[in-house]
């Protein structure tokens, strides 16, 4: 089982984490949609904080021993997890910017050739 | 079929840092081939590159940042697709491709033997034959692509191509980021695009540096043999599904 201090510290983290998160979305500083996962982990860290019978079982299903090591198991797995949104997320901004920076080369030389000869309309 | 005189074509010249180079590049192209359109794309080069552009009244794009060859190399063929260009042939800005081979380049797309032609040093082992390392690693990479897609294809670094109205759609959407060359290919051959190449001579550089250094070829190697892996098993699964 679970030290009922462990608990108790477990539980005022994972409270910390929510409001943490509920502020920065509460100041658009965070995107709902990326916050997503955010959210799903901490709601899954409380619920197995709160019933810890639940995470000693889960735990057992995947042959780790000790309750402690699963807690952390399950920390790193979510962190994984996270990460790769962001760099999937990084990735997709990669290729928009590139799509904007050359619209932005292509309508300075638009732009250019308008200045250039101003009586030109486009057809 | 189409004849040169009524193919618009618009040649793509990237150009990173390319000061010492570009001014020699245009002039001779502007002198052989004055009836063709140009464009270069210039990749937020920290030279001198963007205010030669002005100066000469060159026909130029300015990225406002560095994008990289492929980005770069891709924002002409978006322009060439907005201008209804017929045929785009994109040429390293260094000198190393020579214009006078530009109708060898064009002539199988114009008869419609190829969507992607691919100008080859190695055909005729003319010319500029690059290092022996270099070589070697171009062969190992032309041999993963026919391995992959079953086409032989052996100069694939090459930058001197030219491809079809079809391809330049293709390209405008869908262009590797950096060191785009070998991967472009499977590209194009997963697109059901048919690939010729045609031998040119190709000079040494004529100034300013190679984008790859010998520091770099381990990475370039790596990335490439797995970004055409990458490339061969999405369009493989796609083309499954569809």
């Amino acid at each position: 089982m679970i030290p009922s201090t462990l608990r108790i510290t477990l539980i005022v983290a994972v409270i910390c984490y929510f409001i943490i998160i509920l502020y920065l979305l509460k100041k658009r500083a965070l995107n709902l949609k990326y916050t997503l996962l955010w959210l799903l982990a901490g709601g899954v860290m409380g619920i197995l904080v709160i019933f810890p019978d639940l995470l000693v079982r889960v735990i057992h299903i995947f042959g780790i021993q000790d309750n402690m090591n699963g807690l952390f198991i399950m920390c790193i797995a979510f962190m994984l997890m996270i990460l790769m949104a962001l760099t999937s997320i990084a990735s997709r901004q990669n290729m928009k910017i590139r799509a904007l920076v050359q619209e932005i080369g292509i309508l300075d030389k638009r732009i250019r050739e308008l200045e250039a000869h101003p009586e030109e309309k486009q057809e | 079929m189409k004849n040169k005189e009524n193919a618009k074509v618009l040649i793509i010249i990237p150009a990173y840092n390319e000061s010492a180079n570009i001014e020699q590049v245009i002039n001779y192209l502007v002198s052989q081939a004055p009836e063709v359109d140009y464009i270069i794309v210039n990749d937020g080069s920290t030279d001198n590159t963007l205010k030669i552009c002005e100066e000469q009244h060159y026909h130029y794009l300015d990225l406002p940042i560095n994008l990289g060859i492929g980005g770069a190399v891709q924002a002409g063929y978006v322009y060439a697709l907005k201008n209804d260009y017929d045929i785009a042939v994109q040429m390293d800005g260094d000198g190393q491709h020579d214009i006078a081979y530009l109708d060898e380049v064009l002539k199988p797309i114009l008869s419609e033997e190829a969507d992607i032609v691919i100008g080859s040093r190695f055909l005729k082992k003319e010319g500029f034959q690059s290092s022996q390392t270099r070589r070697i690693g171009i062969k190992i990479l032309s041999m993963l692509i026919k391995l992959t897609t079953g086409k032989k294809v052996v100069d694939v670094t090459s930058g001197y191509r030219a491809v079809n109205r079809k391809f330049i759609e293709i390209y405008a959407k869908d262009y590797p980021a950096d060191y785009p060359e070998p991967e472009a290919i499977v590209t194009a051959i997963m697109h059901r695009g048919k690939v010729v190449e045609v031998p040119v001579k190709m000079k040494a550089r004529e100034g300013g540096e190679s984008s790859i250094t010998f520091r770099k070829s381990i990475y370039y190697m790596i990335k490439v043999t797995l970004a055409i892996l990458v490339c061969r098993l999405s369009y493989g699964v796609r083309r499954a599904k569809g």
